[in-house]
Parts: structure tokens; C-alpha cells; sequence
């Protein structure tokens, strides 16, 4: 058995153990991947944390927005010619008119795909009739299609061979929904992409993550447990990867910060903050896992420090030049995410090299950025 | 121009109506419109509206399909619509009815001929055996 074993081992490239939160241990073999999914199935409902205001605040200033990539062109599908951009020349009313609209724009294609439990199985008999067994030896299902009920409401039920009549299963349901009023891009099959493990994996293996969770999206309803376990696969495959930067400026960043959060494992991610020198967005991620578990020793400090953050405006790179406003918050979030890595991390060694290559590169800023000031003589 | 299938929406307002199965589907391949028209009416005129379909060939799955607008068929059953028999006992299925009388006449017809055939085939059988001894 233990032959056997070093040579499983010997055999797959490399093995992480990873630890989840109900300490159960996935494996992951490069040679094929098996990742296990999880689901939001447990006692406790993701949906009132993830719709709390504060938790969508965290989850959208997360997901970094950056306009250039969330008004970028994707496909011309649905379009016969692509649109030539328009020139004008605006007062500055109409350009904050306008710059306005793009933001309610942005915030309808960032809109979050929510996060609920997965739905529990119709079981609601309605009648039983013994006297009609043998009536016919198929089901019949009945449909309302009456005008203006929404697909989660509508009356399906299901006359069974042996006489019983019952609820029709969410499977049902969403195959007659599909039948009766198509939603645009569902398939009425299961997509091979999602049904096939090896084609699902090698649209991962190419990084193809977006296009998984878009589809994802339109093929199952949100509380669906394959839904759920795609996106989870998806989600983890992107964290082992730290191909985060993919996800950013897309509606999925928050569902996937929200996912390994609540399972707790955020230490790659914060490790990605801290080594791309994002601090801020660190301390968002701590009042994040605050929020979730509410497991911190310095809670009340890190929400203090959000309220000073979420003003400040969106760092999509580096900044090249730092006020004392910008110095003096930072080090206060340079000193919360220390404790957060001395009290909570699990990866403490290198989550502090790299607090401490921040550290360096930033006093090289601040002192700088000092020196210009001076040099333009208002120090 | 053809009348649409779905309906003309014109009536008379005294006449009566009846909410019956309409062909529609093809040669060997029967598809039915539940529709309300009136009840003088040939089934192959115009109707007044479309209230549902039933398909009685059995899907991949097994299942017979019957779509039901169940408001609009509240709504001229209100308006004293006579029911034919077939859409009656397609409503009891459904449990928007009580139970139409032939389907319980159906199903223990099908329970007595299915009775029969397991008899006559455990007769065979039992022929066949004394025939080899």
C-alpha cells in the first residue's frame, strides 16, 4: 500500500494539501486536476452575509474596476457591425453627465452574480389516486403559462403513471421553463463543456475562466448545486494559479473573493495583494474575512481604517507621487495587516517577506516623493 | 391571409363557446392546441383564443407535454364555456378539474386488459411446458 503510494506520489508532478475549512483535504495533482468542489450546502446561509451593504462594498471596491477593461469589446455576437466611436467636444456638465452614465453602466455590467444556498428538492405530493393507476404508462406535465409569472413561480406539476400528483423537481421545472419561455443563450441540454471533466479542465488549463463563469452564469440558476460546484472548481483553480488579476474588473471578482472567504483561504490572495503592493485592498480583504467570520483580534480597528479607505479613490497602479494623507494611511494599513499576519495567517513567512519588501519599496516612495516636494520648494 | 392559430380574439358575445383540442401537428404526428371557439364552429375555422397545447407523443424523457393558460381558462370558463371531454380529462390530470369519469373508466380497462394479457401469457407458458414434458 505504501509502495503504491510513493508511487501515486512519484507519478503526479507535485501534490498540494490545502486545508479547507471543514478540514477536509483536497488534493491537487497537476498531471489531471481533481479539484473537489464545494458547495454552499452547510447550516449557515452565504445569501444575508453576501447581500449585506457592507460585505457588497468590500466585494465591489475588491474587484478593482478599471473602465478600460470593463468597456472593452468583447465579441460582436448579437451585432452585425461593431460601432464606430464617436467624438465630442462637452461643457463639463455634460462630461459629468456623461461620466455619470458611464458609471451606472458599469455598475449594470459589474452587477455580482448572488451567492445563495443550494435549493433543497421539491417533495410535495398534491393528490394520490389509487383508481387511476394504469390510466397511461407516461407522465404527464402540466404547465401554467399564464401571462406575466415569473419562472421561479409558476405552477408545474407532474401526474405520475401510479395516480399521484406532485410539485414537478427543480430539474423539471427549469426544462419546461426553458421549453415554454426560452432565456436567451440556455441550452436546453446541459452544455458537453460542463458535463465533461477533461473539457472543463483544459478550458481552465488555458485559462479560459471568464468564459466558464459568463456561461455558467446563463446556463444554471444560482442556487443549482452544478452551478455552485463549476464555479467553485473555477474558483479554486484560480486561486491555486493566483490568476486573480483575470477576474479583476469583471462581475466574478466578488462571488470568488466571497467564495474563498467563507472557506476560509484567503492567504494566496493576500500574499498577491501584498507582493503587488496593494495594501489597501488588503485591509479590505481582512474587514472582508471580518465580516464573514468576524474572527479577528483587531476587528473594530480594521473598520475604522475601511471607512478611511473606501473614499479614497481606486489605485489601479502604483502611485509615482504620495501625499502625507496618503503616507499616514497607508502605514496605519501596513501596521493593521502586521497583526492580521502574527494573529490569523497561515502562510505568516512569506506573507511578511513580502509586507517587508512593501515596507522597503515604500520608504524609497516616501522619501521621493519628500525630496520632490522640496526640490518644488512647498515642504 | 390565414387566420393565426393562436386566435382571432373575434366572437360573438352570446354565442357559446367551447374550449376543445385543436389539430394542428401533421401526418402521424398529432399536436393539439387547447383553444376556446365557438361551439358551432368547425375545428378547422378560426378560433377565438389559445389557452394551451398538449402533446400526446411521449418525449425523450417520457412525458407528455400540456401547457395550460390557467387565467384565460378561468376566465372564459367564467364566461359559461362548455368543456370538451378530452380538455376535461386533461384538466382532472392536472388537478384543475375533479377527476374526469373516463379516465377512471380508461385506467381500469387498461389495469383489466393488462390483468388479461399476464394471464393468457402465463397460460402460454404453462402449454408450452406440458407440451415439452
Amino acid at each position: 500500500m505504501t509502495i503504491f503510494f510513493r508511487n501515486l506520489v512519484q507519478n503526479n508532478v507535485k501534490i498540494i494539501l490545502t486545508r479547507n475549512s471543514d478540514s477536509q483535504l483536497f488534493t491537487v495533482s497537476y498531471r489531471n486536476l481533481s479539484i473537489l468542489p464545494s458547495v454552499y450546502d452547510g447550516k449557515e446561509d452565504p445569501a444575508p452575509k453576501f447581500f449585506s451593504s457592507n460585505v457588497q462594498v468590500l466585494l465591489r471596491r475588491l474587484t478593482r474596476p478599471d473602465f478600460a477593461k470593463v468597456f472593452r469589446k468583447r465579441t460582436n455576437s448579437g451585432r452585425d457591425v461593431l460601432k464606430t466611436p464617436s467624438y465630442k467636444f462637452l461643457t463639463d456638465e455634460e462630461l459629468e453627465a456623461e461620466i455619470a452614465k458611464a458609471n451606472k453602466r458599469a455598475d449594470r455590467l459589474l452587477q455580482m452574480p448572488p451567492i445563495v444556498k443550494i435549493h433543497q428538492p421539491i417533495n410535495e405530493i398534491l393528490s394520490e389516486d389509487p383508481a387511476l393507476i394504469g390510466y397511461d404508462n407516461v407522465k404527464y406535465l402540466f404547465t401554467d403559462i399564464t401571462f406575466g409569472v415569473a419562472n421561479a413561480h409558476r405552477i408545474i406539476v407532474e401526474r405520475d403513471p401510479d395516480g399521484i400528483l406532485r410539485s414537478s423537481d427543480h430539474d423539471i421545472r427549469k426544462r419546461l421553463n426553458q421549453t415554454y419561455f426560452p432565456i436567451k443563450g440556455r441550452k436546453l441540454r446541459e452544455p458537453i463543456m460542463f458535463t465533461d471533466k477533461d473539457r472543463l479542465n483544459s478550458l481552465l488549463e488555458s485559462e479560459k475562466y471568464e468564459f466558464v463563469l459568463d456561461r455558467a452564469c446563463i446556463q444554471y440558476e444560482p442556487d443549482e448545486p452544478s452551478y455552485q460546484k463549476i464555479t467553485s472548481i473555477t474558483y479554486q483553480h484560480i486561486d491555486m494559479n493566483k490568476n486573480y488579476d483575470m477576474l479583476r474588473s469583471t462581475r466574478h471578482f466578488g462571488p470568488m473573493a466571497f467564495y474563498i472567504t467563507w472557506h476560509q483561504s484567503i492567504d494566496n490572495l493576500m500574499l498577491e495583494l501584498l507582493q503587488t503592493s496593494a495594501v489597501r485592498e488588503a485591509v479590505l480583504l481582512t474587514a472582508l474575512r471580518h465580516e464573514i467570520h468576524g474572527d479577528l483580534a483587531n476587528g473594530e480597528q480594521v473598520q475604522a481604517l475601511v471607512h478611511q479607505i473606501l473614499p479614497t479613490p481606486i489605485q489601479l497602479s502604483k502611485p509615482d507621487r504620495l501625499t502625507e494623507e496618503d503616507i499616514e494611511l497607508d502605514n496605519k494599513c501596513v501596521e493593521c495587516i502586521e497583526k492580521y499576519i502574527v494573529g490569523n495567517s497561515a502562510m505568516k513567512s512569506q506573507q511578511e517577506l513580502a509586507l517587508q519588501g512593501f515596507r522597503e519599496y515604500y520608504q524609497q516612495m516616501i522619501e521621493l516623493s519628500r525630496g520632490l516636494k522640496k526640490a518644488h520648494g512647498n515642504a | 391571409m390565414l387566420p393565426p392559430a393562436s386566435g382571432t380574439g373575434k366572437f360573438y358575445a352570446k354565442a357559446a363557446k367551447s374550449i376543445r383540442l385543436i389539430r394542428q401537428g401533421c401526418t402521424n404526428r398529432p399536436f393539439f392546441h387547447i383553444s376556446v371557439t365557438h361551439r358551432k364552429r368547425l375545428n378547422s375555422q378560426p378560433v377565438i383564443e389559445q389557452l394551451g397545447s398538449y402533446d400526446p407523443m411521449p418525449n425523450v424523457h417520457n412525458e407528455k407535454l400540456v401547457a395550460l393558460n390557467l387565467e384565460r381558462i378561468k376566465y372564459w370558463l367564467g364566461k359559461g364555456a362548455h368543456v370538451s371531454p378530452p380538455v376535461a380529462e386533461l384538466f382532472g390530470l392536472a388537478g384543475f378539474f375533479p377527476i374526469h369519469p373516463r379516465s377512471y373508466m380508461n385506467a381500469w380497462r387498461n389495469r383489466k386488459t393488462t390483468q388479461e394479457n399476464i394471464a393468457k401469457q402465463m397460460e402460454e407458458e404453462k402449454a408450452k411446458e406440458t407440451a415439452n414434458l
